[in-house]
């Protein structure tokens, strides 16, 4: 990596905790780390669709499986919340992995709809077995005194929570983009392109495209036990199937095309409803209405603006340079 | 039993007039229509606020008329100019207007459950074998038969079904044969938002009306589509059945299993038949 | 080697016979199942009743994957590449698999060289003609279906393609097998021809002979020959 981009990470990673750090509004901090747990979110789904070419309707699920795991066995004491909060993300990545051999044989929107499906699955379930998930009421999170070394009070503050929230957001788009760029993020792609020409190059094309579905629910996980962390709370509302549609949208918005282009969506999405919430009741067709125009018009979405503004950029400095 | 097989009939019916619709837009022009389930909320809708004036069987007739209307505006803006982008952008965009929809609902109407009254002329219950059973219920069975004959006759015997039955198995190749993809495709579309949209209203006094009614019949809908074969017409009829079954029953032994059922079933016809029930026959 | 299609009888008791080396084509009219043979020997087509035999290794119930692995590989009629990746990243992909690392020399040896970094959906058709045949032979096969490699090329291409092959055929040792309905590739470079129609081999022998027989002039080369 060059010395340009390693900066680059490095000051993107330290602007989290240099927000949280200074004297913001703290209404403010609380909405950027609320932010980064859909943007995760997002960033689950837009990993899908960009190394499978699958969209998901019902990544939710995903969402917020980890949390109700652990609400479920966070009382019973069996091992240490990390630990558990480890096995809670390997789970549900295990069973979307599982899911996944048996989906992704299932063409475009047969897919979508078994995401979907699975989607409602869990939502029911989590309103209807009550004596389980608490139903409607949703569980509380029995959580210990520290978590990982932080203190769970420094957690569920905005300062403490945007701080920590953005930089494993950070790392997790780190690992996310260093996968995309590796031979699996390339076979992947390829299989997305082409899948029978993937198959008689000699490769197997189930199990890699699987496992990027099971991947995408670890990474839309990892936002859903931020939000159980900080919200010590968990309830069917984040498993609807709305949160799956949001999630699509910001990854829409931001551009699946490049790794990071959901989590800009999400960001986006998210402070625009916070500021037009307060204008109208009208958001649903707001947002109706921007997924249309991006997808008819944009549809490289916002990530795609900038190869065309660098491109503005560089043809101004050309003009400059040509008439000097 | 029977009275749950009955049950079952009554709402594999209702799927069935929705599902077809469904069906018949993806296999003509391999559109997914997430909007689908707002057509049939739209009907519901429309439906209510006509019988308040005019009785049910006039509000029926306005909301078939409205939602054929909107079905031909629908492929023209939005189907047939963007019929060449692939099936993701009118998935996407048909999402896009299944919000926009939500929210007009919830503007006129309001988030309350509303009811619609059974209508006198088919209220009361009917003797069969050795109990009562709403007519009302008959009524829809009669409803989803009527459509299924008709779209079958339609499909078999007239020359524009047999156009969409040969599109369903190879677009590119019809369109070159002449047939007027685009009349049809209007056709098809109006044909099949009118039927979901009076689904809504016959179903309006069994399920009451409610802004999450379109995405409750949208995904058992593509649950059928899927099961039945993607773009079958036949698959969609028997897969509608089956799941309307299997509801009924799921509700009666296992109420807090019941939404998963549909979804095991699926599982299930995917792993024996990819291409689902009907595979590639319409 | 016997296929149906639903009532369609593709295939009808046709046997196949293909020295190690040699290079073979297959022609007959449309709808012969000539195709479909290549399908069916490549592990793109399924239920079929027959034996199919690599080396006298029995291959039949392997999948395409597998197939390619031992050695069997082929190319497609309709150019089937990655649209998304660049030129290189799929013969990379390619090598990776078969354990070949000498992707600069097959990129050379097609002339793709200049475009390794150009996405594969930009590049003009028979530049991507070339790329699925690349693909097809990254690895140095045993053996390659062809499946009208010429098909959409201009005269001088069919040509070069042609020659292309042959040499590579001499020097790497594959064994060709192709579907082919230019006659000026398939009677240039062809060892042995087998004619197919109808699902039934019509007759087999060497360029030559099936130029003469009358029941393949009648029923396929007319004045073509």
């Amino acid at each position: 990596m060059s010395v340009g981009k390693a900066v680059s990470w490095i000051l993107l990673a330290a602007c989290g905790p240099l927000i949280a750090w200074l004297p913001f509004p703290l209404i403010m901090k609380s909405l950027l780390a609320q932010a980064t747990f859909s943007a995760l979110f997002a960033l689950g789904v837009g990993l899908l669709i960009k190394q499978n070419g699958m969209i998901s309707f019902g990544h939710a699920a995903f969402f917020g499986l980890p949390g109700y795991l652990l609400g479920v066995l966070l009382p019973y004491q069996l091992v240490s919340a990390e630990l558990l909060i480890c096995a809670a993300l390997l789970l549900s990545g295990g069973l979307a992995f599982v899911l996944g051999l048996v989906f992704v044989r299932a063409q475009g929107i047969a897919f979508g709809m078994l995401t979907l499906a699975i989607g409602q699955a869990v939502y029911e379930a989590a309103t209807r077995i009550r004596w389980l998930s608490g139903g409607n009421d949703g569980l509380t999170l029995k959580l210990p005194a520290k978590i990982f070394g932080l203190s769970l009070k420094v957690l569920q503050q905005p300062s403490g929570m945007l701080a920590v929230s953005w930089l494993v957001m950070v790392a997790t788009l780190a690992i996310v983009s260093l996968l995309a760029s590796s031979r699996f993020g390339r076979l992947t792609e390829a299989i997305r392109d082409n899948e029978e020409r993937a198959r008689f190059l000699g490769y197997r094309t189930l199990w890699p495209r699987a496992a990027v579905f099971g991947l995408s629910a670890v990474v839309t996980g990892v936002g859903g036990v931020m939000f159980a962390l900080y919200s010590g709370f968990i309830s069917p509302d984040t498993v609807h199937w709305t949160a799956s549609g949001s999630a699509l949208i910001m990854a829409i918005l931001g551009g699946s095309g490049t790794s990071w282009g959901p989590i800009a969506g999400a960001l986006v999405y998210f402070f625009l409803k916070e500021s037009l919430d307060s204008f109208t009741t009208h958001w649903l067709s707001i947002i109706g209405v921007a997924l249309i125009v991006i997808t008819v018009a944009f549809p490289t979405g916002l990530a795609g603006l900038v190869p065309f503004a660098r491109q503005l950029i560089a043809n101004r400095r050309e003009a400059r340079l040509a008439r000097a | 039993m029977a009275i749950q097989l009955l049950n079952g009939l009554v709402y594999g019916a209702l799927l069935f007039t929705v599902a077809s619709g469904l069906a018949l837009m993806f296999g003509l022009r391999r559109i997914v229509n997430f909007a689908h389930g707002s057509l049939y909320m739209l009907g519901a809708y429309v439906g209510y606020s006509v019988s308040h004036l005019f009785g049910f069987w006039i509000g029926l007739f306005a909301a078939g008329i409205c939602l054929a209307l909107a079905g031909i505006l629908l492929d023209g803006a939005v189907f047939r100019p963007l019929q060449h982008r692939g099936p993701l952008t009118t998935l996407l965009v048909t999402f896009g207007l299944a919000l926009i929809t939500e929210d007009l609902v919830l503007s006129v109407w309001g988030k309350d459950t509303l009811s619609l009254p059974v209508p006198p002329a088919v209220g009361g219950d009917w003797w069969l074998l050795d109990t009562t059973f709403p007519v009302y219920r008959l009524l829809i069975i009669a409803f989803g038969a009527v459509a299924s004959f008709s779209l079958l006759v339609w499909l078999k015997g007239s020359r524009a079904g047999l156009f969409v039955r040969a599109a369903s198995y190879d677009p590119v190749t019809s369109a070159v044969q002449g047939v007027n993809t685009d009349r049809l495709g209007a056709v098809v579309v109006a044909v099949s938002a009118g039927l979901a949209g009076m689904s809504g209203v016959v179903a309006a006094p069994l399920l009451s009306l409610a802004p999450n009614m379109a995405s409750d019949i949208l995904v058992d809908s593509f649950i059928v589509v899927v099961v039945g074969g993607l773009g079958s017409v036949a698959g969609a009829f028997v897969a509608a059945l089956l799941l309307g079954q299997i509801n009924v029953l799921g509700v009666v032994f296992m109420p807090e299993l019941t939404s998963l059922l549909p979804f095991l079933l699926m599982i299930a016809v995917l792993l024996l038949k990819p291409a689902g029930l009907a595979g590639d026959r319409v | 080697m016997t296929k149906a299609y639903g009532g369609f009888v593709a295939l009808n008791g046709v046997n196949l016979c293909v020295e190690k080396g040699e290079i073979r084509a297959l022609i007959g009219p449309n709808g012969a199942g000539k195709s479909t043979l290549i399908d069916v020997i490549s592990g793109r087509a399924r239920n079929w009743t027959g034996d199919i035999l690599l080396f006298g290794k029995a291959i039949g119930h392997l999948n395409a994957a597998q197939r390619r692995l031992l050695g069997l590989s082929r190319s497609f009629q309709r150019t089937s590449i990655f649209q998304n990746l660049t030129v290189q990243q799929q013969v990379q992909l390619a090598a990776e698999r078969v354990g070949d690392s000498e992707c600069e020399s097959i990129l050379e040896e097609f002339g793709l060289t200049e475009l390794a970094d150009s996405v594969a959906g930009d590049i003009a058709y028979g530049d991507q003609r070339r790329l699925d045949l690349a693909l097809a032979l990254v690895g140095r096969p045993a053996v390659l279906l062809l499946d009208e490699p010429a098909a959409g090329l201009s005269f001088e291409e069919s040509k070069r393609l042609a020659e292309h092959l042959q040499v590579l055929a001499r020097r790497w040792n594959v064994t060709i097998v192709l579907v082919e309905h230019d006659m000026e590739v398939v009677f240039s470079i062809a060892d042995q021809v087998t004619v197919l129609q109808l699902g039934v081999v019509l007759a087999e022998g060497v360029p030559d002979e099936i130029r003469r027989d009358r029941a393949v002039v009648e029923a396929y080369l007319g004045s073509a020959a």
